[in-house]
């Protein structure tokens, strides 16, 4: 907690939580009314379960929509910014994992998390680099898992 | 005695070298791990899984690699919150206020030494209890029929939801989300598609390994990033890893009386390793502080909770092995891995894979040697590890998470949807939501959906049913009263309920 953040005023994060998950309970009941079989193969169906987490978002969503509790303490935008950029970070590793190969994209994520944590930059894709070549190393020839190549560079 | 015959049979299971190989690097990894700042036991097991999956080992050994794991994390956690205050868990908690004290007291080596003995010692009780209680709850259980069965994972739920965060209805909504996760996919019944919204992908379901690593590894990372200006951590010095005679005869009856009550405390779902220190913690200061001396470096105070976590980890898996239902988020990733595995839990487990399970009993026993034998000398070693910069250890913890979701499908698909989990867990840590139940949730829905539709078309679609035996009836009753008992209990007994929110290993 880095004190920077503040507090929302009276329970508003709750109130927002409460009626996203009340509306997600309505999404998934309303989502599972269209789960039908030609023929029913047990007496309960496909409906059942779903229907009851409905309920149980609905009904928790409507408490936390009436009654709020404590507040959370938001950070503040500097930490968000290093966030959505860890965020980015490890949603675009997926993205490139397949055409660059595994050691590429691993020190490419890997160094910019470093750097999010305060890694001096170059210390940061060194360590990395290192990391990648040594994870490559214990899974592709000690355990044998395949991890890709890179689409880039074998074609 | 018939157990106790079981049992050495299983130890020559469990020396295998194989085996005992395995056990040793569980028991290393996972303290490594488990050291490491917020990585509590389920990130270990989690991102491990897939990489145990990968190396093709039996299914037993496996399991003794998972269980390793497990409890050298445990003592990892433990190194770091006595060393740094920083518990990774919330059961780490109470330790931290004697073990911390006793750190800033020049006595971290005694604390070290304790927490290692303690945890051998609730170790050995716990084990002695799992091979004399679980084959009479598997006799018992094996009279479960389907109804009992959807009875009893309504009592796991209901008991998680109410204790994993001290907020019932946030325990309930998640529950109901990891519910919601477990029907995605094809229906096993009638085959049709839930929730896939035409995505091919999806009709396999949701991987637990996936969602668990972006629920807590990736969303720990995130959480982190918050107060990274500490940076480097400062190493308290801590003495020889050793404690005096005198010190283990006056925290011997301490150890005996946490371990017996972790063990039991485990056993029951939903209450966990949390619930078991916080309980031997308090018990204690009843019991013994005499002097006033418990928060201020009493050993004691660091045995407690420490001989009730390990037998309380250790009492979770009865329920786990032998009904093939568990009791919290840890051992929930646990059964994720023994279906992976293609290894049922249940009543049948003991008699008809008698090596898997005894093995295990009597491995964990090993792993507690090791545990103690190993860990003391190579304290120093963990010690160093944890002087390693921040920038360095948690992108590294991020890259292992990476190689295990990798492993899963071998898809970049499941990348994605851990960053995905990763943003929804770090949301949900925020505003107080627990994690744990999410992951009971996705791997127990299919197993009570399944045990529920099974009990209908015995019936031939009559509800009552699911009320029709005593055993039923009992867990019914268990299940509405671990939704209404806690609250008022955590008032009578003063339990801290806030300190229960930190979000936990339960």
């Amino acid at each position: 907690m880095t004190g920077e953040g503040a507090p929302d005023g009276s329970g508003r994060t709750d109130r927002v939580a409460g009626a996203l998950l009340a509306a997600l309970g309505l999404a998934v009941g309303a989502e599972s009314s269209t789960f039908d079989v030609a023929f029913l193969t047990d007496p309960v169906g496909p409906k059942a379960l779903p229907y009851l987490t409905a309920a149980i978002f609905v009904g928790a969503g409507g408490f936390l929509l009436l009654r709020p509790g404590l507040p959370p303490v938001w950070p503040g935008r500097g930490v968000l910014t290093r966030m959505a950029g860890a965020t980015a970070a490890f949603f675009l590793y997926g993205v490139v994992l397949a055409p660059l190969g595994f050691t590429v994209a691993t020190t490419l994520a890997v160094g910019t998390l470093s750097m999010l944590f305060e890694g001096p930059v170059r210390k940061s894709f060194g360590a990395a680099l290192g990391l990648s070549v040594a994870l490559w190393y214990l899974f592709v020839w000690v355990l044998g898992l395949p991890l890709p190549l890179g689409a880039l560079w074998t074609r | 005695m018939d157990a106790l015959i079981h049992l050495v049979g299983g130890f020559a299971v469990a020396l295998r070298p194989l085996n005992l190989a395995l056990a040793f690097t569980g028991v290393f990894v996972g303290t490594f791990v488990g050291m490491l700042p917020g990585i509590g036991p389920i990130n270990a097991i989690a991102i491990l899984i897939p990489i145990t999956f990968a190396a093709g080992i039996p299914p037993e050994s496996a399991l003794i690699l998972l269980a390793g794991i497990y409890y050298g994390s445990q003592y990892g956690n433990s190194i770091s919150t006595i060393l740094l205050n920083v518990p990774g868990t919330a059961s780490a908690v109470v330790t931290a206020l004697d073990g911390n004290a006793m750190t800033r007291q020049g006595r971290g080596g005694p604390a070290l030494a304790m927490a290692a003995i303690a945890s051998f010692f609730g170790g050995t009780v716990s084990i002695l209890g799992l091979a004399l209680f679980a084959p009479l709850l598997a006799e018992w259980a094996i009279r479960f029929g389907p109804a009992e069965y959807f009875a009893l994972m309504v009592f796991a739920f209901a008991a998680l939801s109410s204790l994993a965060g001290g907020s019932l209805v946030r325990g309930l909504a998640a529950t109901g989300f990891g519910l919601l996760l477990a029907t995605v996919g094809l229906d096993p019944n009638s085959a049709i598609p839930r929730f896939t919204f035409g995505q091919i992908k999806l009709l396999d379901g949701m991987d637990f390994v996936v969602v668990t690593i972006g629920l807590f590894a990736v969303s720990e990372v995130l959480q982190l990033l918050e107060d990274t200006e500490r940076g480097r951590s400062a190493m308290a010095t801590y003495g020889r890893v050793m404690i005096t005679m005198k010190e283990f005869t006056t925290s011997l009856g301490t150890m005996i009386r946490g371990s017996v009550l972790g063990f039991l405390v485990g056993v029951l779902p939903g209450a966990g390793g949390t619930i078991a220190s916080f309980l031997a913690y308090s018990t204690e200061q009843r019991v013994s502080d005499r002097e006033g001396t418990f928060g201020k470096g009493d050993i004691r105070g660091v045995a407690a909770p420490e001989s009730a976590n390990n037998a309380a980890a250790n009492g979770a898996m009865i329920p786990l092995l032998t009904l093939g239902v568990p009791g919290s988020g840890t051992t929930a990733v646990l059964l994720g891995a023994l279906l992976g595995l293609g290894v049922t839990p249940g009543p049948l487990l003991i008699t008809e894979e008698p090596d898997l399970f005894w093995g295990l009993a009597a491995s964990m026993y090993v792993g507690n040697v090791f545990l103690l034998l190993l860990n003391l000398p190579l304290v120093g070693v963990f010690v160093r590890a944890l002087t390693l910069p921040r920038w360095f250890l948690l992108p590294g913890v991020a890259a292992l998470s990476f190689v295990a979701v990798y492993a899963v499908n071998q898809s970049p698909f499941d990348l994605a949807l851990m960053t995905g989990f990763g943003v929804v867990g770090w949301l949900m840590r925020k505003t107080g939501f627990p994690l744990a139940p999410v992951i009971l949730g996705l791997v127990l829905g299919p197993l009570m959906e399944k045990s529920l539709r099974r009990a209908m078309a015995l019936s031939g679609g009559e509800w009552g049913v699911l009320f029709d035996s005593p055993i039923a009836l009992v867990l019914w009753a268990l299940a509405a009263a671990s939704l209404v008992l806690p609250p008022l209990l955590a008032r009578r007994t003063r339990l801290p309920y806030a300190a229960a929110q930190a979000e936990g290993d339960t």
